[in-house]
């Protein structure tokens, strides 16, 4: 299936510019591991990082900076870091589903309730422990109660899909949401697992709320 | 005044790399340098262009040429570290940053490919993805595994990387000042959108449209994607 919904223009920016929190840089990179076109979209945007890096003016150096990186030169690059395996718990996704790539040093929790027909799983970035990052899996034509968001949110659809008065999102669709949405998602007959990321201080009541809750944000 | 000594193929050279040296005055001799006709003359003044700097990677990756990795540092280290001061780093940390993104660019140059992305564009990948580890760092973060494989931008728009960062200064400069500015604090401030706002004293309702428009006419100047 083609996808109908990307990245926004100001997400892409911030990313290119490293400036996106790492749970929102982790689901921006999820859905470009699936989209050419916002790959594309990217490559430009961090031409403009290269353009701003070309028109700096020149700072100084530190005069023994040259000589510094010289000798530096045939330095054996540090072995890389040992990094522990992953913690899984087991998650019975559907066979056809795969966890995208960029999940792969992440732990994810189990399953756990959220509401009806609603749960989530934790997922943790050991290079960032502070990030909130989830799955969610809503059930088979399931409304999750209507809701509005945290400051900005991305959601990726990793498998089924679900409506709601922004449009149809399916596979490789990815949601961009901020406080000034509400909305009353609707899971497709398939049901709905997504990847979620959430930035921002603010309080929410229903669903989100209670995410955050649970999450003890 | 420091000079670099510096060995190339059997030949010897003296790297100048005086930060008050104005010009471009490294004595420069040597069968690898001779072959380079792209290469910016001796006593030419700096900067390079897009095309010498990715000549120059190119020697980096596949002769290990210091020559001209001095000539990129010449030209990449005092304005990375500019980059990263403005972005608010401290002389020292943003001096540390530019000569590790150097280090890096040394170590990773085979990786560069001129079909994919310009120079510039790509050692401000480098400088970027060190930036935003040391931060993640200090925050006890561990380091994050490498991506597991090579994302590449869709065909369609390859043939466009290569000159982007060049034809993207000429964008850029095309662009009112309030626009270029919302773009610039986009890489520079540490919370880009409220940060702007605060910055600019400007609601953020009105820096999201701004950071909006701006793109919109880059895209119009560039006449292409994105």
């Amino acid at each position: 299936m083609s996808i109908q919904h990307h990245l926004s223009d100001d997400t892409l920016l911030r990313h290119a510019a490293g400036r996106l929190g790492a749970g929102l840089a982790l689901v921006t990179a999820a859905h470009l591991h699936g989209c050419a076109h916002c790959r594309g979209r990217l490559a430009a945007f961090e031409a403009v990082g290269g353009a701003l890096l070309e028109m700096e003016a020149p700072a100084a150096m530190a005069p023994s900076a040259f000589s510094n990186v010289l000798a530096r030169l045939e330095e054996r690059p540090a072995p890389p870091p040992v990094l522990r395996a992953p913690r899984r718990a087991a998650l019975n996704l559907p066979p056809e589903m795969t966890l995208p790539p960029v999940l792969a040093g992440c732990d994810i929790g189990r399953w756990l309730w959220l509401g009806r027909g609603v749960r989530y799983s934790r997922v943790r970035l050991p290079w960032a422990p502070d990030a909130n990052v989830m799955l969610l899996r809503v059930a088979a034509s399931r409304a999750v109660v209507s809701h509005a968001h945290a400051a900005q949110e991305l959601t990726q659809i990793l498998h089924g899909g679900y409506s709601d008065s922004t449009g149809q999102y399916g596979p490789g669709d990815i949601a961009e949401h901020d406080e000034t949405v509400l909305h009353q998602p609707r899971a497709d007959e398939e049901g709905c697992i997504c990847l979620a990321a959430l930035e921002g201080g603010l309080r929410l009541d229903g669903w989100m709320g209670r995410v955050q809750h649970r999450l003890g944000l | 005044m420091r000079a670099g000594v510096i060995q190339t193929g059997g030949a010897r050279v003296q790297a100048d790399v005086s930060k008050h040296e104005a010009k471009f005055s490294m004595g420069l001799r040597g069968p690898t340098l001779r072959r380079g006709a792209l290469l910016t003359p001796v006593d030419a003044p700096a900067p390079l262009d897009a095309a010498a700097q990715a000549r120059l990677l190119g020697l980096v990756a596949t002769a290990r040429d210091r020559p001209a990795f001095a000539m990129l540092f010449k030209h990449f280290a005092p304005r990375l570290k500019a980059f990263h001061m403005r972005a608010g780093l401290a002389e020292t940390a943003a001096e540390e940053l530019a000569q590790e993104t150097m280090l890096l660019l040394w170590r990773k140059a085979g990786s560069f490919d001129p079909a994919r992305a310009g120079a510039a564009t790509w050692v401000f990948t480098i400088t970027r993805n060190l930036r935003t580890d040391q931060a993640r760092r200090h925050r006890g973060g561990l380091p994050e595994p490498p991506p597991e494989e090579d994302l590449s931008p869709s065909a369609e728009t390859l043939s466009l990387e290569a000159e982007r960062a060049a034809r993207m200064r000429g964008a850029l400069a095309t662009l009112s000042e309030a626009h270029r500015q919302v773009i610039e604090l986009s890489f520079f401030s540490e919370a880009p959108h409220a940060g702007i706002a605060t910055a600019l004293n400007l609601p953020l309702g009105t820096v999201k449209s701004r950071i909006r428009l701006a793109l919109s006419r880059l895209r119009d100047a560039l006449g292409a994607e994105p």
